[in-house]
């Protein structure tokens, strides 16, 4: 559904190369960018903050608005909502380092739905960004052949590259959190 | 449909059973509750931004644009051109002063009146200062026992010899305790070529001297022109000299009437 209503606007898209519709791709593309960011970082507000720095970034970017703009939206903003992730992990890690600032989850928290959302969040912050951002875009319903075009990757290896990132992601999980856990 | 991690070890799984699974964890991934994004808060803050950055980005066009246009308007008005001709001319010759000046040392300032004085040379003829206006003069404070002197004071024989014709004199003022007594041996002996006296406190002093060599180039109107206190720095003295003897030509017609 996702890939189809994306493929859309995409075919839109170049038919406007010639004048490209800034607004339009805005509106069209806002509310997908946004979500894809939210899906990494838990705060909504944050991350309509974090899409607007995506289009402000693509606006900044003219090769950027003609050339699979779409594909571009997305690797930024998983990109950013991916920095921000990292950011705040490692601003958590210090902050329990240092101790005297530390946050305990509440009860209700630790037994939300959230957590085990919680848990991918921070395996994805610590695995290599590359397997983050392919995992990321993949999950988002991107084809192989869009991920090798919004990763800069050859199409031929994006399978290959994929299996490593699940790999990746798997071990890392199960290293920080066993091989049983909870949410199935 | 927890996979059993242990068969995932080898990697093949990893594209199937294994990879099914990380793609299910990431499908949990969702933005929380009833959230919707804001497409038009979205888009207003987005402008509010642009705009922002639009402004910054302006702001310094124009203030290069006024710059440029400045420049141009200043060299385009035959005025102003000189203007800023004088300005370059007088900032390379800043550039390449004739020597070092500290702050701390009293020297007169360009421009000012180079104080007179009448002094006496070997012959005991009298010295004035004043006699020599229409020249230009290069007035070095010097002793027998300064190291630095005996470095410029061929240099300055040298512009005597080179430039007298054009209505340039350096005048040499000892301020050896003893006088003639060791001067005069040492004129013998080095045979310089520009007239030398031997300075006296009440000279020396409303001209600043606190160390030697100290050197002033003093215009054809008798206003100091440029100050080194130290060794002279050679080449922008000369300089400095050819800039204040003017063209041959005129200044041969001044040094006549003079």
């Amino acid at each position: 559904m996702f890939v189809s209503a994306g493929s859309e606007a995409l075919d839109g898209m170049k038919a406007r190369e010639s004048a490209f519709d800034f607004e339009a791709i805005f509106r069209a593309q806002y509310g997908r960018v946004a979500r894809v960011i939210a899906r990494v970082v838990r705060d909504p507000a944050r991350a309509e903050e974090l899409a607007v720095e995506v289009f402000l970034k693509l606006w900044r970017s003219p090769a950027a608005q003609i050339d699979h703009a779409e594909a571009w939206l997305y690797r930024v903003a998983v990109r950013k909502a991916l920095d921000e992730l990292r950011r705040r992990t490692r601003r958590a890690r210090y902050e329990s380092l240092v101790g005297f600032v530390r946050r305990n989850p509440t009860p209700e928290e630790l037994h939300s739905a959230g957590e085990q959302q919680e848990k991918i969040r921070l395996v994805l912050a610590v695995i290599g960004a590359r397997h983050s951002e392919l995992l990321l875009l993949r999950s988002q319903g991107l084809t192989y052949e869009e991920l090798a075009v919004a990763l800069n990757l050859k199409a031929v290896s994006v399978g290959t590259l994929l299996a490593r990132a699940q790999q990746a992601f798997r071990k890392e999980y199960v290293s920080r959190y066993g091989t049983r856990y909870d949410k199935e | 449909m927890a996979p059993d991690m242990t068969k995932n070890s080898d990697g093949k799984n990893d594209a199937t059973n294994g990879g099914r699974w990380v793609d299910d964890q990431l499908a949990t991934l969702a933005p929380s509750g009833e959230w919707q994004p804001n497409v038009a808060r979205g888009f207003a803050r987005f402008n509010e931004r642009r705009s922002a950055q639009k402004w910054r980005g302006r702001k310094w066009i124009f203030a290069v644009a006024a710059l440029a246009a400045a420049c141009i308007i200043a060299l385009a008005l035959p005025q102003y051109r000189e203007g800023v001709q004088r300005l370059w001319r007088d900032s390379d010759f800043k550039s390449v002063d004739i020597g070092q000046v500290s702050a701390d040392v009293k020297a007169l300032k360009d421009g000012q009146a180079a104080p007179d004085f009448t002094l006496q040379d070997s012959t005991g003829a009298d010295v004035r200062l004043s006699a020599y206006k229409g020249k230009v003069v290069l007035l070095n404070f010097w002793a027998t026992w300064c190291g630095g002197c005996q470095v410029e004071i061929p240099w300055l024989m040298g512009f005597q010899k080179k430039y007298k014709d054009r209505g340039f004199v350096v005048i040499g003022i000892s301020m050896d305790d003893d006088g003639w007594k060791s001067v005069r041996p040492y004129l013998a002996e080095k045979k310089l070529n520009y007239p030398v006296v031997i300075g006296t406190e009440k000279v020396s002093k409303p001209y600043g001297l606190d160390s030697m060599p100290m050197t002033y180039l003093i215009d054809r109107e008798g206003k100091v022109a440029a100050t080194s206190v130290g060794i002279v720095n050679k080449d922008a003295c000369e300089h400095q000299i050819v800039e204040l003897l003017g063209p041959p030509h005129s200044d041969q017609s001044q040094f006549r009437m003079n």
